[in-house]
């Protein structure tokens, strides 16, 4: 299988000189195609941080990424912008989606932003609407969805730009374990059948049977061991 | 456009109070700017159209056509400076008159004219004055709103005379007040009599047609003179300037409002929408893409606006009564309608520069 995400020696510095703060440390993690993966780990132990730089939202300050066969590691910020768009779906912690779009348009509006909203753009969003069950939704604004729902379009939203990664902050964090259940069982379902690799950032240790893999982040440092982790995930 | 369209398509009645506010804010512009041209013109016609480039007033007169008095020899100087078809000597007086018979007031300025030199007003109705008559004159044709008709006698309060209307003009207004010209003749007649010498009659000012330089000249050659544009002439028509001044200062307050107005509606827009642009940019927008629909809203919002105000300008314009001085030129619509764009445009910047400065990382690890 192909590596569709690989972070090297990942490390990530804030401040200056003195006051240096290490937020990462020499962090490597390989993700394959068709495999996802839960990072898990205490606040403020780097997960956002993580998944930011994963995502080309934040440049390391040292360390090598590669999505897809490319390293994004030396890009502009321009140029990042265009990996997002391009290479990376994203889904966040509360879904996030713009309030005055209907269903439809949320998705349409990655074709819009690459510059290629046209009929097989409409044909794609509509396939992935009608297969997370969305299809009756897609005249609707966020606003009248359940929070189930939403997220479910957030997917549907990272799906459409069809990207070598899906990063997923918290995806789980606005719903009940029932609803964030088929939400992560949704999105591991999309990355099997696409062959996709995955990341998911949480602290819902009930959703760790669903992933292949879970690695454990603390105090900036990543490891495939939950023994590392002295107290429990909550 | 595509978020520009939807975004306030979903959120009509925000957008729409706004656009209201701008529409109510363009229409007060350009009606006050229509006001405002109507009443330059129905203060200074005369000066404004008069068929001259300079005037020569007596010094120290402030540019002020009624407090000048020019001997009328000074003319001829004049004429040799400039030629004899391109200057003419001019008679100002304001002054009250009734019509013979009734005892209505009615206010109205006296001009004396050169009645076959270049000042001589167009004739629309009746006939003109001759040089030699001292008992003739040449109306406005507004004075037939206040019941003055050809072959009325007028009555000049200030001098106790009575001349006879022979000929309407149009378009001759000074101070708000029709213009009633008499010859020279006729105006000599009724110049107060000096005590000592006779000096022949006092003009008010030597219009001419010349370029700046040749005027320059005749300021210098002449003794006791200043040469003054038509424009300044305007300006020193009594109350002309302060009227002008206070509804240009009204104008110029409305546009900085507008800019305001749109700059803290976009702004506050802007701010509430802070995190739904770090998702936008999160997942791949461009700077120049947000900018580009904050631009497109602030464009139709101001378009649409300006198109209704427009409408509802010329709409009222039309309703006005014929004696309301308002004249709004299309050319004058445009330049407002140009300025309130520019304008609208300059109060989006700050908006743009905050919504440049949203990183997409604030997508990340906030619930919303």
């Amino acid at each position: 299988m192909s590596t569709q995400l690989w972070l090297e020696n990942i490390t990530k510095e804030y401040g200056d000189g003195d006051t240096t703060v290490k937020v990462l440390k020499n962090v490597s993690l390989e993700v394959k195609a068709g495999e996802f993966v839960a990072v898990v780990g205490p606040s403020g132990a780097g997960k956002s941080t993580f998944l930011s730089i994963a995502g080309a939202l934040l440049s390391p300050t040292r360390g090598k990424i590669v999505i897809g066969n490319q390293d994004i590691s030396t890009l502009s910020d321009k140029e990042l912008n265009a990996i997002r768009l391009q290479r990376i779906g994203f889904v966040f912690q509360s879904a996030n989606l713009i309030p005055y779009l209907t269903v439809r348009d949320q998705l349409l509006l990655i074709a819009e932003l690459a510059g290629n909203h046209n009929k097989e753009a409409e044909k794609r969003a509509d396939e992935l609407l009608l297969r997370l069950g969305l299809a009756h939704r897609a005249d609707h604004y966020p606003e009248s969805l359940s929070g189930g729902e939403r997220q479910r379009v957030a997917i549907a939203r990272a799906w459409m730009n069809n990207p070598e990664i899906i990063l997923a902050d918290e995806p789980t964090a606005s719903l009940d374990s029932e609803r964030g259940r088929d939400v992560v069982e949704m999105l591991a379902d999309e990355v099997k059948l696409r062959q996709k690799a995955a990341v998911m950032v949480t602290h819902d240790k009930r959703m760790l049977d669903l992933v292949d893999r879970v690695v454990y982040i603390e105090d900036g440092m990543l490891s495939e061991r939950p023994e590392q982790v002295p107290h429990p995930v909550h | 456009m595509f978020l520009a369209l939807r975004e306030m398509k979903h959120a009509k009645l925000r957008y729409g109070l706004i656009g209201l506010i701008m529409v109510l804010i363009a229409w007060l512009v350009l009606f006050v700017s229509g006001l405002a041209a109507g009443l330059a013109s129905d203060n200074a016609a005369s000066i404004k159209h008069m068929n001259a480039t300079h005037l020569v007033l007596q010094e120290e007169s402030d540019h002020r056509l009624t407090r000048s008095a020019l001997e009328l020899s000074a003319l001829d100087e004049v004429q040799q400076a400039v030629g004899e078809a391109e200057s003419a000597a001019l008679g100002v007086r304001m002054s009250t008159l009734t019509k013979e018979g009734e005892t209505k007031k009615t206010d109205a300025t006296f001009f004396a004219v050169d009645v076959n030199g270049m000042l001589a007003p167009k004739i629309i109705e009746g006939s003109m004055i001759t040089d030699v008559t001292e008992t003739e004159v040449v109306a406005d044709a507004s004075l037939k709103e206040e019941g003055f008709r050809l072959g009325d006698t007028i009555h000049d309060q200030a001098t106790d005379l009575t001349y006879t209307i022979v000929g309407f003009t149009e378009g001759q207004s000074f101070s708000h007040s029709p213009v009633v010209f008499m010859n020279l003749k006729a105006w000599e007649q009724a110049q107060p009599k000096h005590g000592g010498a006779d000096v022949g009659p006092l003009v008010q000012a030597i219009a001419m047609n010349t370029d700046n330089d040749t005027a320059a000249k005749v300021s210098a050659e002449l003794e006791g003179v200043e040469v003054i544009t038509k424009a300044d002439a305007m300006q020193g028509i009594p109350g002309y300037k302060e009227e002008q001044g206070s509804l240009l200062m009204m104008i110029v307050f409305l546009f900085v409002i507008a800019a305001f107005v749109l700059a803290v509606f976009f702004y506050v827009i802007t701010i509430q929408k802070m995190n739904q642009f770090g998702v936008l940019k999160a997942i791949g927008a461009k700077t120049t893409y947000l900018a580009r629909n904050l631009i497109g809203q602030v464009l139709i919002l101001s378009l649409v606006s300006l198109f209704i105000s427009i409408a509802l300008t010329y709409g009222v314009a039309y309703m006005l009564p014929a004696s309301m001085p308002f004249d709004l030129s299309p050319m004058l619509t445009l330049g407002c309608s140009a300025l309130f764009l520019v304008v609208a445009l300059l109060g989006s910047l700050l908006s743009l520069y905050r919504v440049a400065k949203i990183d997409a990382i604030e997508a990340i690890g906030r619930a919303a």
